[in-house]
């Protein structure tokens, strides 16, 4: 169908009052990798935040489609049950919660009733060997005193048993180790070649390009001061490795001088 | 069939000195076994300092409503003595089976239920150890008149609290729980006070606990069942050298109940004291936990929960008294209210000059889910002595926005998403009581709580 895809287009958004996001247009087709890639304070987590609903982020124009479903008009709760998942760079704590009940809740609201207990469990087994992560880490309280290289693996656990139509993973490079980030690919990937997981499409939100040798990109965009100013091939990832931002902003700069 | 039953009806109990000497008549005609432990002057001097005794916690004001000079005590009725029963009943008419129901007949070591200030006696005995004692307190002050005479009104704070004077003056019901040295008991002992709402009760119970040296109990005391009683008791817990004793307290009374309880023990070298409390039913509940160890070694650990809606009141104060060294105490509370539910927590630590090495801690964290609702704070610490530790934290605060957006990206609605974290906020305290069924049975009680909240949000 033609009108499937995650469609941003023309999105603008403002954070107490200032305007962040200027304009974005951004398609993620499914089971295609994009890499939206920019400077510290460009607007990329604020792209993440607008468009799974975060209440502090405000729409000021443009629209959001998931395979043709406004997402905008939906309640974040709604937004994941239309199959948007946002991977969060720093993951909020709920106490008192463990790590399965949480995930049982959540695939069980995504998508209810598919699977009975005993194929959830053996599922979650899988994904937890992958992650190489203990299942001790299943009765542990959400995110409580985790570190930030749990919290992003529980954030891969939980992208990999709710099997989202697209995921948003923001900045889940940052602060992780090479045996860390390798298990995150590892995880990624094994998804990706699952059943359930071919049709994902993935928008990676990125500082550096390195999480790109894990999780290969098909196209690569560079965000700046809230507007993407440039989309290109893989090969556009290895030229901000080379040159960094600085030669992109001149050329930018450049280009409307 | 009854067996024997006595009740009169008290209007327009101020309470006064007349609606006192109709309940010591009662008690006299009733003879010992309906509950007469308190002699008559003792009672009256108890009258006496209720009315003189200041209110304690302050005037109502903002974020605290209640007025404690104006608690109704009109149309009491006051029943006392017993009823045979051929079994013993479900203690609680609830109409939820996973709750209100402590299995009497299985999974304990004896209990006593009571139906307002009325013993039900079943035919059938209950399976108590023959090493221990679990009776009526008048009885075992009748049977056992020495235990009684050197536990009993010992160290409960009668003289100082205005409601411990008031239970003292109107005792009519209770329970005396006596293990001896070195004997070891898995399974709860239950004891259940439920009411019925074609009667306005009137239960003052007294219960007290004595644990040998070396002793181990649970004893699991409940509240329960329909109509507006007004319960004012008093326990005692004495817990010998080494002994260990697990007190738990669920109080889920009619939404109309009046409840003040004044709780009290004394820990000797070695023992432990461990508090649970989950106070959830009642349209007032007062709670007051006295903790003193007497003897190095002793640990107190108090955890206690509550959850305040509608117009509910629970107000608690917990004191641990470090009267010698090398004690330590542990004191973990959660509280949450919803709708106009109000609710105050005053927790005190004292260290006495020559408890050096001692170890206190108070944790006390309140969350609020209504804008409408309040819960206050006021920690103390009295330190006398040097080189000990002491820790305390408290917090008051709402939801989280960012915990409850994190658990709607996932796809969990919101009134699911707020009940997923209310619930997960109780479970340190939670994890603290003993076994797996009681802290389910909390589980169930505060789900009911956040169904019957109308206003709950972040």
């Amino acid at each position: 169908m033609s009108n499937r895809g995650l469609v941003i287009s023309g999105l603008r958004a403002a954070v107490e009052g200032k305007e962040i996001l200027k304009g974005i247009d951004l398609t993620v087709e499914p089971g295609k990798v994009h890499a939206l890639m920019g400077p510290n304070g460009s607007g990329k987590s604020t792209l993440a935040f607008a468009m799974t609903g975060h209440p502090n982020y405000e729409i000021l124009g443009g629209s959001v489609k998931l395979d043709g479903e406004d997402l905008l008009e939906l309640a974040p709760d709604k937004r994941a049950k239309a199959g948007l998942f946002l991977s969060f760079q720093y993951p909020a704590a709920i106490p008192g919660v463990s790590v399965a009940n949480f995930i049982r809740t959540a695939r069980m609201a995504v998508r209810p009733d598919d699977l009975p207990p005993a194929k959830f469990r053996q599922m979650i087994f899988e994904k937890l060997d992958v992650l190489d992560m203990d299942p001790a880490f299943l009765s542990r309280y959400v995110n409580d005193g985790f570190s930030g290289g749990e919290k992003k693996r529980l954030e891969m656990l939980q992208l990999a048993m709710i099997q989202p139509k697209y995921a948003v993973l923001d900045e889940t490079d940052s602060g992780l180790d090479v045996d860390a980030l390798q298990s995150v690919g590892r995880s990624v990937n094994a998804m990706r070649n699952a059943d359930g997981g071919k049709d994902t499409g993935f928008l990676i939100i990125t500082h550096y390009p390195r999480i790109l040798q894990y999780i290969p990109a098909d196209a690569v965009h560079i965000m700046m001061d809230g507007r993407i100013v440039k989309s290109g091939g893989p090969e556009l990832a290895n030229v901000i490795e080379r040159e960094g931002y600085d030669k992109i902003r001149d050329e930018v700069a450049g280009g409307v001088a | 069939m009854p067996s024997s039953t006595a009740s009169i009806a008290a209007t327009a109990f101020a309470p006064a000195a007349d609606t006192l000497d109709t309940v010591i008549d009662l008690i006299a005609r009733e003879g010992v076994r309906s509950g007469s432990a308190v002699d008559e002057t003792t009672r009256r001097d108890a009258l006496a300092l209720f009315a003189d005794l200041p209110v304690p916690g302050g005037r109502p004001g903002r974020g605290w409503r209640y007025d404690y000079d104006n608690v109704p005590f009109d149309d009491l009725q006051w029943m006392t003595g017993r009823l045979g029963i051929a079994t013993m009943p479900l203690p609680a008419p609830s109409s939820d089976p996973a709750i209100d129901r402590p299995a009497l007949e299985t999974d304990n070591a004896g209990g006593l239920v009571h139906l307002g200030a009325t013993l039900l006696e079943p035919a059938r005995a209950l399976p108590v150890d023959s090493r221990i004692i679990v009776l009526p307190l008048a009885d075992a002050s009748r049977d056992h008149p020495k235990l009684v005479a050197q536990t009993h009104l010992k160290i409960a704070g009668w003289r100082s609290d205005r409601f411990a004077a008031l239970a003292t003056a109107f005792q009519n019901c209770g329970a005396f729980v006596y293990v001896p040295d070195g004997v070891v008991l898995d399974a709860p002992i239950q004891l259940v006070f439920t009411s019925s709402e074609a009667v306005r009760a009137a239960v003052f119970p007294h219960i007290v606990v004595v644990l040998g040296a070396g002793a181990r109990a649970t004893v699991m005391e409940r509240y329960a069942g329909e109509g507006d009683a007004l319960v004012c008791g008093i326990v005692e817990a004495h817990v010998g050298a080494g002994a260990q004793l697990d007190f738990v307290t669920v109080q889920q009374a009619d939404p109309e109940a009046r409840i003040f309880s004044t709780r009290a023990a004394r820990c000797e070298t070695g023992a432990t004291m461990r508090w649970h409390l989950a106070e959830l039913g009642g349209a007032l509940a007062r709670s007051v936990i006295d903790t003193r160890l007497a003897g190095p070694g002793a640990n107190a650990e108090a955890s206690a929960l509550f959850f305040t809606g509608g117009m509910q009141h629970v107000e608690l104060t917990t004191t641990c008294d470090h009267a010698v060294g090398q004690t330590t105490s542990n004191t973990v509370v959660r509280s949450a209210a919803t709708d106009r539910g109000q609710g105050r927590f005053f927790g005190n630590i004292t260290i006495r000059a020559q408890a050096h090495g001692s170890d206190a801690s108070l944790r006390d964290d309140a969350l609020l889910l209504s804008k409408h609702a309040h819960i206050d704070s006021v920690p103390a610490l009295e330190i006398a002595a040097n080189d000990v530790k002491a820790f305390h934290g408290a917090t008051v605060g709402s939801l989280d926005e960012d915990t409850l957006f994190y658990a709607l990206s996932r796809g969990i609605a919101r009134a699911d998403a707020l009940r997923m974290i209310a619930l997960g906020f109780f479970e340190p305290v939670i994890a603290r009581f003993p076994g797996d069924r009681l802290r389910d049975e909390i589980r169930t009680a505060l789900d009911r709580k956040i169904d019957e909240a109308t206003e709950i949000d972040a």
